[in-house]
């Protein structure tokens, strides 16, 4: 995330978080041109700035680029997405739905957020821990409410025997929302997340040949793969990785842009 | 929920002409979607199928199935699909669909013909007498017994997860089986 | 019962009207298909698809007011929220093909 084109100078600039707090960093030269031209207020200025680094095709040349409408949207439109998971997948029993769809409801809001603030962004804000943690827990928390039963001298899911208020009823909601929901939405983010990657070859190259027929093109994905090969360090490593493969051709993608 | 009365003919009768149009949707879509030359264009004519494919089932009161179609095949299935086109390249077409394999084409029409002689035998929609309908050890017992079972209204789900709870089970293995055998192929060790 | 059985015209109640509706934004459908598939650009087949969910949202909803089933608006929302993700994925998508998602 830290060192694509365009922010040439700016490698050191730390943004795992998902503010947009390297935008002014990023986009120095032509804020000044937008300020000298409407002066506004700061808060209001922040919105006005992005609107012609958008069209530069600098940034179309980053492989992640931020875009005001889609981030603010999501913004918006995400806690509800959620909230709506949560209801599907609650509510089961009595509407329409269950684990699995409000589980991949739950998954598109992630998918959503990667969309509008980075994938690789996404990515680091959601460790591989949790991810792992719902499909594995989900899994070992519909066997050990199966596997409960059974240690109670009844069946595989034979819910009379929970010792809980309501043990069927519960039961099941138990089974729909702490397993199903969870490797539903968990394992959903995982392949998400494994196929923004690409194939990895063992050598931390990642298989990409994305926007080729774009010059350009070439030395993106091979930040890109740095980047994917440590994602956990990636501030440090990447930029390393980085000019071991395309250090020249960095500077030749920041000089394409500044021609154009 | 599902497992409501079943419909009065008179509705079935009035609502043909939506019937219809859906069907239309959905057939055109699902051949261009076979035939389209970019794969992008297929990806996002398959978007639109599973949106007339759900619609369909909503109108066949089968929500349940509605809701995972959206869910899974509109929404989840289109980005894995276009986050895997992202990682090839483009061929630039001129033509915008696939010539015809006319072998392969009369093969299709065969298992398509002999699939719409086996339809006058299936019961109309709505059929009360239909087999799935007047089955008294199965249809009928989830029916009749899921509330008082179970406590939830949704037989959907009391089949899912209390009467078919160990099918279930399985399911959810597979899912999680997916997900590693995602990580396998793509020789990754994490997957955030 | 309610407004949907009441009587219009000619014996032809809310509902009718409803299902009529709903069909005839079926048929547009059909016209938004053909810009999905003609193209001739992405961003044509992006809008295409983008109003399309629009439109099955708004049949589900008079499907559901017209048959009574208040359940199909569950569906028409999950329809208008991932409607929402697959427009800006495509979108994104389309620049670069990808190369800035």
């Amino acid at each position: 995330m830290s060192d694509h084109e365009g922010s040439g100078p700016d490698d050191d600039v730390d943004d795992a978080d998902l503010d947009d707090a390297d935008l002014d960093a990023d986009e120095r030269e032509d804020a000044d041109a937008v300020a000298t031209a409407e002066p506004v207020l700061d808060t209001a200025m922040a919105g006005a700035d992005e609107r012609p680094h958008l069209s530069r095709v600098e940034r179309q040349a980053t492989p992640y680029t931020e875009s005001q409408v889609i981030m603010a949207t999501v913004k918006v439109v995400s806690p509800f997405v959620f909230t709506y998971g949560l209801f599907i997948t609650f509510h089961g029993g009595g509407s329409p739905g269950g684990g699995f769809q409000g589980g991949a409801i739950m998954a598109a809001v992630v998918f959503m957020i990667a969309f509008a603030f980075g994938i690789d962004a996404t990515r680091q804000w959601l460790a591989n821990a949790a991810v792992v943690a719902l499909a594995v827990g989900g899994t070992l928390a519909f066997a050990g409410i199966g596997l409960a039963t059974m240690a109670l001298g009844g069946a595989f899911l034979q819910y009379e025997l929970l010792p809980i208020p309501k043990p069927v009823t519960y039961g099941m909601e138990g089974v729909e929302i702490l397993g199903i929901a969870a490797i539903v939405s968990g394992v959903l983010m995982g392949l998400f997340f494994l196929l923004a990657v690409g194939f990895d070859r063992g050598d931390g190259a990642a298989v990409t040949d994305g926007g080729r027929d774009r010059d350009g093109g070439h030395d993106r994905d091979g930040d890109r793969s740095a980047d994917a090969a440590d994602a956990a360090d990636a501030a440090d490593h990447a930029a390393a990785g980085g000019d071991g493969e395309g250090g020249a051709a960095h500077a030749t993608a920041t000089d394409h842009g500044g021609n154009r | 929920m599902t497992g409501a009365a079943p419909l009065p003919a008179p509705v079935v009768a009035e609502i043909t002409a939506i019937e219809a149009s859906l069907f239309v949707f959905v057939v055109v879509t699902a051949i261009v979607t076979a035939l389209a030359r970019d794969v992008l264009a297929a990806v996002i004519v398959f978007g639109a199928y599973s949106l007339g494919m759900a619609a369909l089932y909503t109108f066949y009161r089968a929500p349940d199935v509605a809701m995972t179609e959206a869910a899974i095949s509109a929404g989840v299935t289109t980005i894995l699909l276009l986050l895997t086109l992202a990682k090839t390249t483009r061929i630039d077409h001129e033509i915008a669909f696939e010539s015809v394999n006319w072998p392969a084409a009369g093969v299709v029409g065969l298992l398509f013909t002999g699939m719409l002689l086996v339809i006058p035998e299936i019961p109309a929609v709505g059929d009360p007498d239909a087999p799935v309908w007047s089955n008294p050890d199965v249809t009928g017992y989830y029916i009749a017994n899921t509330y008082a079972d179970t406590g939830v209204e949704n037989a959907v789900m009391a089949v899912l997860a209390a009467y078919r709870g160990f099918d279930t089970f399985g399911e959810a293995v597979v899912v999680l089986a997916a997900g590693i055998a995602a990580l396998i192929v793509l020789h990754r060790e994490v997957f955030a | 019962m309610s407004v949907v059985d009441a009587t219009v015209v000619a014996g032809y109640t809310v509902g009718d009207f409803l299902l009529a509706a709903s069909a005839g934004f079926v048929l547009l459908a059909l016209g938004m298909l053909y810009r999905a598939v003609k193209g001739p650009t992405m961003q044509d087949r992006v809008l295409a698809v983008n109003v399309l969910g629009t439109n099955t949202v708004v049949i589900l909803a008079m499907l559901g007011a017209a048959l009574s089933e208040p359940t199909f608006l569950d569906i028409a929302l999950i329809y208008a929220l991932l409607n929402f993700l697959m427009a800006i994925a495509i979108s994104k998508f389309t620049v670069e093909r990808g190369g800035v998602l």
